[in-house]
């Protein structure tokens, strides 16, 4: 049975490529989204899957699906850019700021899709994602942008951090702020770009923000934090496939893959609550138990 | 005008300006209070709703609503706990809607039709009931709103100040966010569930670059959302694109020229009046 369930799926070429894609992703969205979470740039991240949809149309329009990743990166850089200026204006709040450049963008990616025929399915599919397809040169293209954003991670990790818990001691040290800002930002906008082909823009908001969200129930350590946020991404990437191909070949229940996987990392993050709120409850039932005997000890 | 000469065609006249002018004045509360992020979560949460209701053969509105309203008291609960923050659970709790509604509706046949129509609108599809069930909203908004616009206000600026004398603060933000739910359902037919946010954030944002005036900030904001609803359906008619869409881009960019060119707040007055001073 365990082997029917977890190692049979993955004996196909095909489901074998979306593994490795998902685990790739696991391990990116695993380390970039502790940085989401402790800067609470959930916002700010929502806005990116969504300003990147008009780069990937347009990549596609323009050079078929080969495209799609330079178009992407294209409309990453320019609205990690407009999302670190933007919030200059005291009469436009930067929430309200972030929910107009959202949709404006994302409206653009709509109108130039619904000028094709075959308007609603390439919509889903650059929505959604297909991770099912994904090819050898996609696996290569999300290693890379792996590859790069850890080393950035690796650079500038220390100082993001700072960033994040003491911006004016890290001013005060002499670091430019709105740079290590543009950093985030752009490091975020790399993982969308990474993701697009294989989940679709909406879903990638999951990966930038369940992993670290769950692991934070858990631990205040952060090297646990990272540790724990990549091994949710990659069980989530595996889990998730695995659940679609069971339903789908054996019981005739076809679920959206990319999505699916999105279902695991939200189920992960429901066992880290219960996990973590058991864990409390029992704490305080130790210390009620301690203060007990010594109370007993008094007497 | 011939662009509207079909029934079908001024229904969905009808339905844009409806949904413009009820989004105008709901978008001053959220503007004002900074409830961008909570109502782009509350079109998320939605989502689920609307595919369930289609499912199951019930009314996509009470299905809507219903599923929205839970998911938002998981939200306010999870909010209240130990070691959580907010906008993570609201991450958390926006791309679980999501994915639930897409595997829910990958498990049909006809997927990517009805997706794309929950997603991003489809006005020239709507039916009569439809134009009721907005126009019933709208009503029961604008009594609420007419009735504790006061109080609504005095909590955004001065919560401390309005638990101080006396009034029931928590009651009034479950009553404002419900009225933002019911306001993003029914505007979902039009604009879908996505873009339904630019609908109610923009205008209201727009206006308020315009002026400092609440009641000259909320005319403003209804009259911009019903025109960007007309304009919106009118270029689409004529070039041949999503409705929804153009409709978005349509307040976006009357938000983008007001940011700029407003007299008092905008980015080139601004740069005059440093300008004027060095």
């Amino acid at each position: 049975m365990p082997y029917r369930l977890f190692v049979e799926p993955f004996q196909l070429p095909f489901m074998a490529r979306a593994l490795a894609e998902a685990l790739l992703l696991g391990v990116l969205g695993g380390v970039v989204s502790v940085t989401v979470v402790l800067r609470r740039l959930a916002f700010v991240s929502d806005a990116l899957t969504h300003t990147v949809f008009p780069g990937v149309v347009i990549g596609y329009l323009v050079a078929g699906t080969g495209g799609i990743v330079w178009g992407a990166l294209g409309f990453a850089l320019l609205s990690a850019v407009l999302l670190t200026v933007l919030p200059s204006n005291r009469r436009v709040t930067e929430d309200a700021a972030l929910a107009i450049l959202l949709t404006g963008f994302f409206s653009v990616g709509v109108v130039l899709v619904s000028r094709r025929s075959s308007y609603t399915a390439d919509l889903t599919a650059f929505l959604f994602g297909r991770i099912l397809t994904v090819d050898r040169r996609e696996i290569v293209e999300t290693a890379v942008v792996t590859a790069v954003v850890l080393a950035v991670l690796a650079v500038v990790g220390k100082e993001l951090l700072l960033r994040a818990f003491d911006p004016g001691a890290a001013a005060a040290l002499g670091y430019r702020v709105r740079l290590l800002d543009l950093v985030a930002n752009v490091v975020v906008a790399l993982v969308v770009v990474a993701a697009v082909k294989a989940v679709g823009t909406v879903l990638v908001i999951a990966l930038l923000i369940v992993p670290a969200a769950a692991a934070r129930l858990l631990t205040g350590r952060l090297a646990v934090l990272v540790a724990v946020s990549v091994l949710v991404g990659t069980l989530g990437g595996y889990l998730g496939l695995a659940a679609s191909y069971q339903a789908s070949v054996y019981y005739g229940l076809r679920l959206a893959s990319g999505a699916t996987v999105v279902l695991a990392l939200v189920a992960l993050y429901v066992v880290a609550f219960v996990v973590g709120a058991l864990r409390r409850a029992g704490g305080r039932r130790r210390a009620d138990r301690r203060e007990a005997d010594l109370v007993a000890e008094a007497a | 005008m011939s662009v509207f000469s079909d029934a079908y065609a001024r229904r969905a006249l009808v339905e844009v300006l409806l949904v413009g002018a009820l989004c105008g004045v709901v978008g001053v509360h959220v503007v004002l209070r900074r409830l961008s992020f909570f109502t782009m979560s509350m079109t998320h949460a939605t989502f689920p709703g609307i595919v369930l209701a289609a499912l199951l053969g019930l009314n996509l509105y009470l299905g809507a609503g219903v599923f929205g309203a839970l998911l938002v008291l998981a939200i306010a609960w999870l909010w209240s706990r130990p070691g959580t923050d907010e906008s993570s659970v609201v991450g958390v709790v926006l791309s679980a809607g999501f994915a639930l509604g897409v595997v829910l509706l990958s498990a049909q046949s006809g997927f990517t039709k009805n997706l794309s129509a929950y997603l991003v609108g489809s006005v020239l599809a709507v039916q009569v009931g439809d134009l009721a069930v907005t126009a019933g909203v709208g009503v029961a908004v604008l009594l609420l709103l007419a009735a504790l616009g006061k109080e609504l206000v005095l909590g955004a600026f001065d919560r401390s100040g309005l638990r101080t004398l006396g009034y029931p603060a928590r009651l009034l933000d479950v009553l404002l966010l419900l009225a933002i739910e019911a306001t993003v359902v029914s505007a979902v037919p039009a604009v879908g569930v996505i873009l339904s946010v630019a609908l109610i954030v923009a205008p209201a944002a727009t206006a308020r670059l315009w002026t400092d005036r609440l009641a000259t900030m909320t005319v403003l904001a209804v009259g911009l959302g019903a025109l960007s609803g007309l304009a919106g359906l009118v270029i689409s008619q004529l070039v041949g694109v999503s409705a929804g869409a153009a409709i978005v881009l349509v307040a976006c960019g009357l938000f983008a020229v007001s940011w700029l060119g407003a007299p008092r707040y905008g980015v080139l007055s601004r740069f005059r009046h440093r300008a004027a001073i060095a």
